[in-house]
Formats: C-alpha cells, structure tokens, sequence
C-alpha cells in the first residue's frame, strides 16, 4: 500500500492554496490517493451517513442493501423491530451476504460457505465448523462471537436512518444542529416510497455535492426555474448552516418578487431567463403550499453526500454513491406521506418531471459536474475561486447570493482529511 | 388475444414504431408530436420500478401538449452536452384489442435499443434498453400512440435523459 506516500507526495507537489476555504485545488477531483483517503477519513470516518428511509424497511426482517461511500453496507429491521446497519461483507472470505436490493429475510446468509448472520450482524453458525467424522472443522478456539459483520452504529431522524462507522459520534440531532430544522420542517409524518432513480455521473462526488450547496447557480443554469418564476434571487429566501458549517439548507418562497435595481440589471444579462419560452401546458407549475409556510424550493444537503429537497411537491432524497475519483451515482429516492390523498401523490409524481435523471429542471447539475471533469483532465493545475460573499466560513450571511456554505464545505473536508 | 387485425392495420402499426424512431434519430424530434392522439400518455419509467409496481417514472407526459413543451425545454433551456440517438426498434407485436381505448384499439409491444453518441468526442453507449408497451388506435387510417410507456431495464441512467426514446 503506497497510499500515504503518494498523498504526502502529492501535498508537498501541491500544497492547499492559502486562500484557505475559498480555494479548491483542481487534484483533489481526480487524484486516485486522495479518494482512498475520502473512503477513510470521511465515508468510514466520523459521519453519519444516510442509509434509506424507515419506510424502506417497514416490517421484521426487511433489508435494504445501500452502500457508504464505496463501502455495501445492509440497513435490516430485526425482529425485534430495532434498525441495525452492517458492512455487506462475509467474515469469512469476503463475499457479499446480502445480493438484493431490498427485500425480507430470517437472516443473512453467505452462499460461498453458508456462514449465516442474524439480522443483528452476529455470526450464528458456519458451515462443517466441527469437520467430518473428526477431519477438517475450524479450530478448537473459534468462536462465533468474533466473526461478526462490522456493524454501524444506527440513528433516525423523521423517518430517515442514518449510519456511522464510529461508534463514538456525536447524537445524530448534535451533528445536525441548526440544519435538523429544515428535516422536522419537511418531514412532519410517516413516509411512503414513490421509487427510485439512479443517475450516473462520470465525474467527481464532490463536483455534485457542491452543486446543491451552491444556492446561487440555481437561477443562472437553471433556465426553467428563473423562466417561470419557480426560483428567482428576487423572492424572499434565505440560507441556513448549522453552527459547525458541515450542513446547510436553503429554500425559496414562490410569488414574492422583491424589485431590485440590480437584479433587473443582472437578470437581462442571464440566458437563464427566456422571454420566448412558454409553456403549452402551464399545469407542471401548480403546486400546493402544502406546509403553511410559502416555501416553494427547500435543498437541504448534508456533509458529505446527502441532500433532501422539496421543489414544488416534490419530494426526494438523494445520495450519492462513488466508484472511483471520476464516477459516482446519484441515487434518488421519491417518496410522499402515507396519509396523503390520491390527488397529492398524484401531483408529487407529476413534478417529478423537474427533477431526477431527466428533470427539467435539474437534468442540468449531471452535466455541467461532467463538463468540469471534461476540463480537468488527469493532472489539473489550479484551484477553483470561491469568494460569493466574501472570503471567510461566515462572510455571506443567510443570503443565497453567496458561496459561503461552500467555504464551509471544504474547511470540514480539510480537517477530515488532514489538508 | 383478438386476433380481428388486418394485415395492412398490423403493418402501419409496425411503420408508426419505426417512424417514432426515425424521427427522433433524424433529429426531427417536434414531429413525433403528429404520431401521437392529443390526449396520449408518455411515460418512461424503469423496471425496477414497474417490477415493484413503484408509481414513479422519470418522464411523465399526460398529453402531447406535455411531451412538445419538454421538446422545447431540450431545444431552448435545458444544459446539456450535445448527443444524437440511434434506434433499434424490433419485434413489434399486436397482443390484442385495447377496448379500454375505443373500437380499433390496439395494446401493442416493441423492443428498443438506443446508442448513443456524443457529439464532443464521439464517444457511443448503449445508453438504453427496452420496451415499449403501448397502446395504439386509429384516427382514420392514420395508427397513432394514444398511451407510449417505456419501460426502460437499467435502473441507472447514464448522465441525462433529454432526448425522448
């Protein structure tokens, strides 16, 4: 393993700009060291990470694989009707115990040499573990109480489950602080799942995970937002971080245009916004003010790798997945509330043609993280200028016409990665 | 299975699937507009879903209205790196009367491959596989999709899905 060496070789080559967090260096999105280093530091690091939604393991003895990271991992619901997460990963050898997605089982099972796990993650038995007629067997001294699957310490908030390698984190409600408002908000009851949609990106983790922290491209890339007054910098919205600056979350409300002579002047230097574009059918812009409040767009996201979005009535998760420096998954997950009526969840799966894979309105953030993979290349000079703002993790304030939450981003990342 | 169909019924629904995919290959995409009822269902949606009978679908168009306004969204305002489709349409079969849609209704099937190019540096994908699962009726002699639902076999999406399939 030359992994240290070359990341120290890398950071003496390279060192981080000293323009601090409002500097990105262009390696760390294409630098195969410093992803193994992620997969330490920060997936199997101290961070919780999302798992899936209660209501995706409803019963005893529901599974769904999911992974960390690159890590698999198995959120279950035991028997007992407790959650627990597990590496997917055999003691024995190696080999995957859980092959489906999602599901319902008494246990897991190893199909290799059937080493079988309760749904905790504890070793039960393990195939010929006495030999034949004295031949063979696992030793005398083996015993089933150390060949366990690593387990993640487990944690729910509103019905998303959340995961952790270490044992020792901070309660999952601390580690949100301020931005755990924005899920009680969106979240107030029992979940139920609409489906899935997975969207491959060949480009970074962090170039997405920028993206949704990033307030302020929403109404420059994003045509069919500004277009149609969706989201415009003009309405009242606001941008809130949690005190540690790992999370933020940022909403906008519909119909409240507030004139301002600079947006007017910016606004019409914008390709974001067509005169000439119009709708035959005006219905994909209803939505309802389900929550009382006038939020139109709320994009929670959090370090490193999960956001939660409410645009008009849609409602998703998202997570990413990775698989290398220059390829992640984005998994969407579309949910509503078991109590909505036939008519909302009807609306919820209509505005799901603005987001996901082929959303009109999001189809363009998969893209535009590609296009700046396309213009790395393999061995990027330079850094990324991120000073919307100001310079500093508290410089921007609430406002969305700022890169703070940005900063804050990769001020974590630096201390998690020892940059 | 109602097997009432005539032979020239049963080609000119075999012609409506090749000339939905020529269009779009040819880059003439506005016009699959004219293929379809005004009222037609266009949804693609993946089999994981449909297989878990999951409602959600990653393009929902609830007429042809919908469909052209998403075709101008692709030409006018949506980001995207410029690709073109190639597609493979096959074993295009009538599985019966869709009585559901009128008298000459027809519940239909086809098989799709779509390749796909990129035009920046001429990169080419299978970038999906599928089927169709439609219905087809007939305005005069003219057969066209009163419902197109494609039901796409990977549950990933590679980057975007801007260009109808």
């Amino acid at each position: 393993m030359n992994q240290p060496t070359e990341f120290a070789q890398h950071l003496a080559n390279s060192p981080w700009p000293a323009e601090g967090p409002s500097r990105a260096p262009y390696w760390t999105f294409v630098d195969p060291a410093t992803y193994q280093r992620e997969q330490e530091k920060i997936f199997r690091g101290s961070n919780w990470h999302f798992l899936g939604l209660e209501a995706e393991v409803p019963d005893p003895g529901s599974y769904k694989s999911n992974r960390i990271g690159d890590t698999p991992v198995v959120l279950t619901r035991d028997h007992d009707g407790s959650l627990h997460a597990v590496v997917n990963r055999c003691a024995h050898r190696g080999n995957i115990v859980c092959r489906d997605e999602l599901g319902k089982a008494q246990s897991l099972y190893c199909v290799y040499h059937a080493w079988v796990y309760d749904l905790k993650g504890n070793l039960t038995s393990a195939a010929f573990r006495r030999g034949i007629r004295g031949e063979g067997g696992l030793p005398e001294d083996f015993k089933l109480e150390d060949h366990g699957l690593q387990k993640l310490r487990v944690a729910t908030i509103c019905g998303l489950v959340f995961g952790s390698f270490d044992h020792h984190i901070m309660p999952l409600e601390d580690w949100l602080g301020e931005v755990g408002d924005g899920i009680r908000r969106t979240l107030p009851r029992p979940l139920k799942v609409l489906g899935y949609d997975t969207q491959r990106i060949h480009a970074n983790w962090k170039n997405y995970h920028e993206n949704p922290r990033d307030s302020f491209h929403a109404n420059i890339l994003h045509t069919f937002f500004a277009t149609f007054g969706l989201s415009r910098q003009s309405q009242e919205s606001a941008m809130i971080l949690d005190s540690a600056g790992r999370h933020v979350y940022f909403y906008t409300k519909a119909g409240t245009e507030r004139p301002d002579e600079n947006f007017d002047k910016t606004q019409s230097t914008l390709r974001s916004k067509k005169s000439d574009f119009n709708l035959r059918d005006m219905s994909l812009l209803n939505w309802q003010d389900e929550y009382g409040d006038g939020i139109s767009i709320q994009i929670l996201t959090l370090f490193p790798s999960f956001v939660l979005h409410q645009i008009s009535n849609s409602l998703a998760t998202r997570q990413l997945v990775t698989y290398s420096p220059t390829m992640c998954d984005l998994h969407w997950t579309y949910f509503g509330f078991e109590d909505d009526t036939p008519e909302m969840t009807d609306r919820r799966l209509f505005h799901q043609n603005l987001v996901g894979s082929a959303g009109l309105v999001s189809m363009e953030d998969a893209s535009v993280c590609e296009m700046i993979r396309r213009s790395l290349g393999e061995s990027p000079e330079g850094a990324s200028f991120m000073q919307m703002g100001g310079k500093d993790l508290t410089s921007g304030g609430t406002s969305k016409l700022s890169e703070r939450a940005l900063r804050n981003f990769w001020h974590t990342y630096r201390g998690q990665m020892g940059l | 299975m109602n097997s009432s169909i005539t032979l020239e019924a049963r080609a000119a629904i075999e012609n409506l699937n090749y000339e939905w995919a020529r269009l779009i290959d040819e880059n003439k995409i506005e016009a699959i507009g004219d293929l379809m009822t005004e009222s037609a269902d266009y949804k693609v949606a993946s089999r994981f879903n449909v297989d878990r009978n999951l409602p959600s679908a990653v393009i929902h168009c609830r007429s042809r209205a919908q469909l052209l306004d998403r075709i101008t969204a692709m030409r006018v305002a949506n980001i995207y790196e410029k690709q073109c489709y190639r597609h493979v349409v096959s074993g295009v079969q009538v599985l019966g009367a869709a009585s559901d849609f009128g008298a000459n209704a027809w519940e239909t099937r086809a098989n799709y491959v779509v390749i796909r190019t990129m035009e920046h540096d001429g990169s080419m994908i299978v970038y999906s596989t599928g089927q169709y699962c439609d219905v087809v009726v007939f305005e005069g002699d003219a057969p066209k999709f009163a419902r197109r639902h494609v039901v796409y076999d990977s549950r990933m999406i590679e980057t975007v899905l801007v260009i109808p399939i």
